[in-house]
């Protein structure tokens, strides 16, 4: 298992770069305002209304925030962060709204744009503020209408706005699409790893995304050899675009329609019975949960993370491996939108167990694990840099607790969180794929 | 008609009265609401069994949590137990409810309602100062915060003051009485306005988000 060093800073820097080429939205205070409360109205429902009438501010989802711990800051509460929607509700959608307009002020283009730090900056979408709620209120989905709000204001991250405009104009994230996945699968083929693209019909169609492409070529080389060994009709199809989702993270309802369609399309052109979504939270989260929202109907095949279906193969006894040479222990860091958003706990797990390697569990764990820092887009946000170092410190040190020799994970977005966060504070522990550690298990 | 005449008569009627209505307008208009259908293809299909679970567990999170939040998380239960045995189980509550429901209970000795609630009283006092002083309360608190606690505190303070017979500033006993009623109703016409209504929220909330997560196969 390799990570291409030089590939990684290339990544980085070109994620550098968005800031310079994005140009900001020019749109007018009130409209900024009009939209934003569209948004707010068309999403609010009686569940999120229940959520928004029982807070009785007590604080303690604080306490499990990553960026409040980090900081001490009581801005960076999650309750706060999404008290723009609250306020909107609240004034305008509750019942007792006629009575409140008399004494509550409306919400304002100023107010906006002081939400964007807490929305974008200190808030990774992690959802462990929604384990601890006395209420049992559900923010995480919230601090996604506020992204929506806000991002339909123009006041989406800058770097979040250009990589849209990419999206949008060129089919390509970070100048890399259908053409790189060519010649991703020419390298791997030449490397001994038959990568079928493009087949017309297929069984299983498994997803790519620009992270894996640019950086972590050995993850789709150990998915491609995961799917050879289990003999299955797959593909990868380059039209498909891009499974990463960045578009979901920054609240681009647009532009998130547009390229889940796409991938929905393409998978039911193909006659895909299974859509495997590589080692990526945000893009399996957004098509697992969101796809048939956007459809407008259930997808007509299933959506599974890697780690997943890995976890499931080696289970079920199809996907045959051998344990590791010498003893070994990692600990396994749980991508939020995979573990606590989607309920993908025990087969990570079940995936090491099954090649011998012990799982040494952070205090903070499975449902309940702390983010890496740098999910939800954060980290291409450069703005927030040192918020997300600061959370990153959290899961270190926790990790550190463990012992373990390494940390695994099962997404590139916190492969790149971690690895950028262990250079900056010369932090040793190496962060491994689970995909990959698995393929090089593979039994004879 | 004395200030304990209003405050027994219409004064104890137009508080129940606000209450009752505003607690159903606002209930009715929340959960009258559309809700927005959701298709993805669910993990777990018990999810009203997961809901009523975390109607009951959503008190006790797990400790990696729960270490952070411990006093507040204690606190906050011990004074609502205080505040309700207070009001269910002190001897002359009894009657009083008697007389609107035609049946009684028995109730506690009045010293252990005392020890309650002063015990209850001072947590009260002591959340509202943290709620000032605290990071995350100071930024987040509301008028509806400060206003509520100190409606919850001031029933729990006249009730002391009319039970002890303490009178300051020489004030009567019958008038004592009446400021605590009148406290007591100045709780319920507030209540369906604010904070307080989670009383009735709080369930659905944890039922929901208790739903909602093993939709996608997680134990809230």
């Amino acid at each position: 298992m390799s990570v291409d060093a030089a590939a990684f800073q290339t990544f980085r820097e070109k994620a550098g770069q968005l800031r310079t080429s994005a140009v900001p939205a020019a749109v007018p205070s009130d409209v900024r305002v009009d939209r934003a409360k569209t948004v707010f109205k068309r999403r609010l429902d009686a569940g999120q209304a229940t959520y928004l009438e029982t807070c009785i501010h007590c604080g303690m989802c604080a306490e499990a925030c990553h960026f409040y711990e980090a900081t001490g800051h009581g801005r960076y509460t999650p309750i706060y962060k999404v008290d723009l929607l609250r306020r909107y509700y609240r004034r305008e959608l509750a019942p007792m709204g006629w009575l409140r307009r008399l004494v509550m002020r409306d919400i304002t283009a100023k107010d906006l744009e002081d939400w964007q730090e807490l929305v974008y900056d200190s808030c990774t979408q992690c959802g462990r503020c929604d384990m601890i709620c006395p209420m049992g209120i559900h923010i995480s989905p919230m601090i996604g209408i506020m992204r929506e709000a806000l991002a339909e204001a123009g006041l989406q991250p800058i770097e979040q706005r250009a990589l849209a405009k990419e999206i949008n104009e060129q089919g390509t994230l970070l100048g890399i699409g259908p053409g790189t996945y060519q010649a991703v699968a020419a390298e791997l083929r030449g490397r001994g790893v038959e990568v079928p693209l493009d087949k017309p019909r297929a069984d299983v169609m498994v997803l790519m995304n620009a992270m894996d492409a640019a950086v972590f070529k050995d993850a789709i080389a150990a998915t491609a050899r995961i799917m050879n060994r289990l003999g299955l009709d797959w593909t990868i199809r380059t039209g498909a675009g891009d499974a990463a989702a960045f578009d979901w993270t920054s609240g681009d309802e647009r532009t998130h329609a547009r390229m889940t369609r796409r991938i929905i399309e393409d998978a039911a052109a193909a006659g895909a019975k299974t859509v495997i979504v590589p080692e990526c939270g945000h893009g399996y989260a957004a098509l697992r949960w969101g796809g048939a929202n956007v459809y407008g109907q259930p997808l007509p095949f299933e959506v599974m993370a890697i780690s997943e279906f890995v976890g499931r193969e080696v289970q079920a006894g199809r996907l045959k491996v051998k344990k590791v040479a010498a003893s070994r222990s990692v600990t396994y860091h749980d991508p939020c939108k995979v573990g606590r958003w989607s309920g993908v706990l025990d087969e990570p797990r079940q995936a090491l167990a099954a090649i011998g390697i012990e799982v040494r569990e952070m205090e903070s764990h499975a449902k309940t694990n702390y983010c890496c820092g740098g999910g939800g887009g954060v980290f291409l946000n450069e703005r927030a840099a040192k918020l997300r170092q600061g959370a990153f410190r959290i899961k270190m040190k926790e990790a550190d607790a463990t012992g373990a020799a390494s940390v695994v994970t099962a997404c590139g977005h916190c492969r790149m969180t971690f690895m950028a966060g262990a250079q900056q504070a010369n932090w040793p522990t190496p962060i491994e794929s689970l995909v990959e550690l698995v393929a090089e298990n593979l039994a004879e | 008609m004395t200030l304990l005449e209003f405050a027994r008569g219409p004064g104890l009627q137009g508080a129940l009265l606000i209450f009752s209505l505003g607690v159903a307008w606002r209930l009715v208009g929340t959960f009258l609401l559309a809700r927005n259908r959701d298709l993805a293809q669910p993990k777990g299909t018990s999810t009203v069994k997961a809901g009523v679970r975390a109607m009951i567990i959503r008190s006790i999170p797990p400790h990696e949590l729960e270490k952070r939040i411990t006093f507040q998380h204690i606190t906050g239960y011990a004074w609502h137990l205080g505040f309700f045995a207070v009001l269910l189980f002190f001897g002359p509550h009894v009657p009083f409810f008697k007389q609107f429901l035609g049946f009684g209970w028995p109730y506690l000795p009045n010293t252990a309602v005392m020890v309650l609630g002063a015990f209850t009283l001072a947590i009260l006092v002591a959340l509202l100062v943290r709620r000032m002083l605290h990071p995350v309360l100071k930024q987040i608190s509301t008028f509806d915060d400060y206003l509520s606690v100190v409606l919850v505190i001031l029933p729990l303070l006249t009730g002391f003051l009319s039970y002890s017979h303490v009178q300051p500033l020489d004030v009567r006993y019958e008038v004592l009485l009446a400021v605590h009623l009148l406290s007591v109703e100045a709780l319920l016409v507030w209540f369906p306005f604010g904070k307080l209504m989670h009383l009735f929220y709080a369930f659905p909330s944890r039922y929901q988000v208790g739903a909602a997560m093993q939709r996608k196969g997680v134990q809230a």
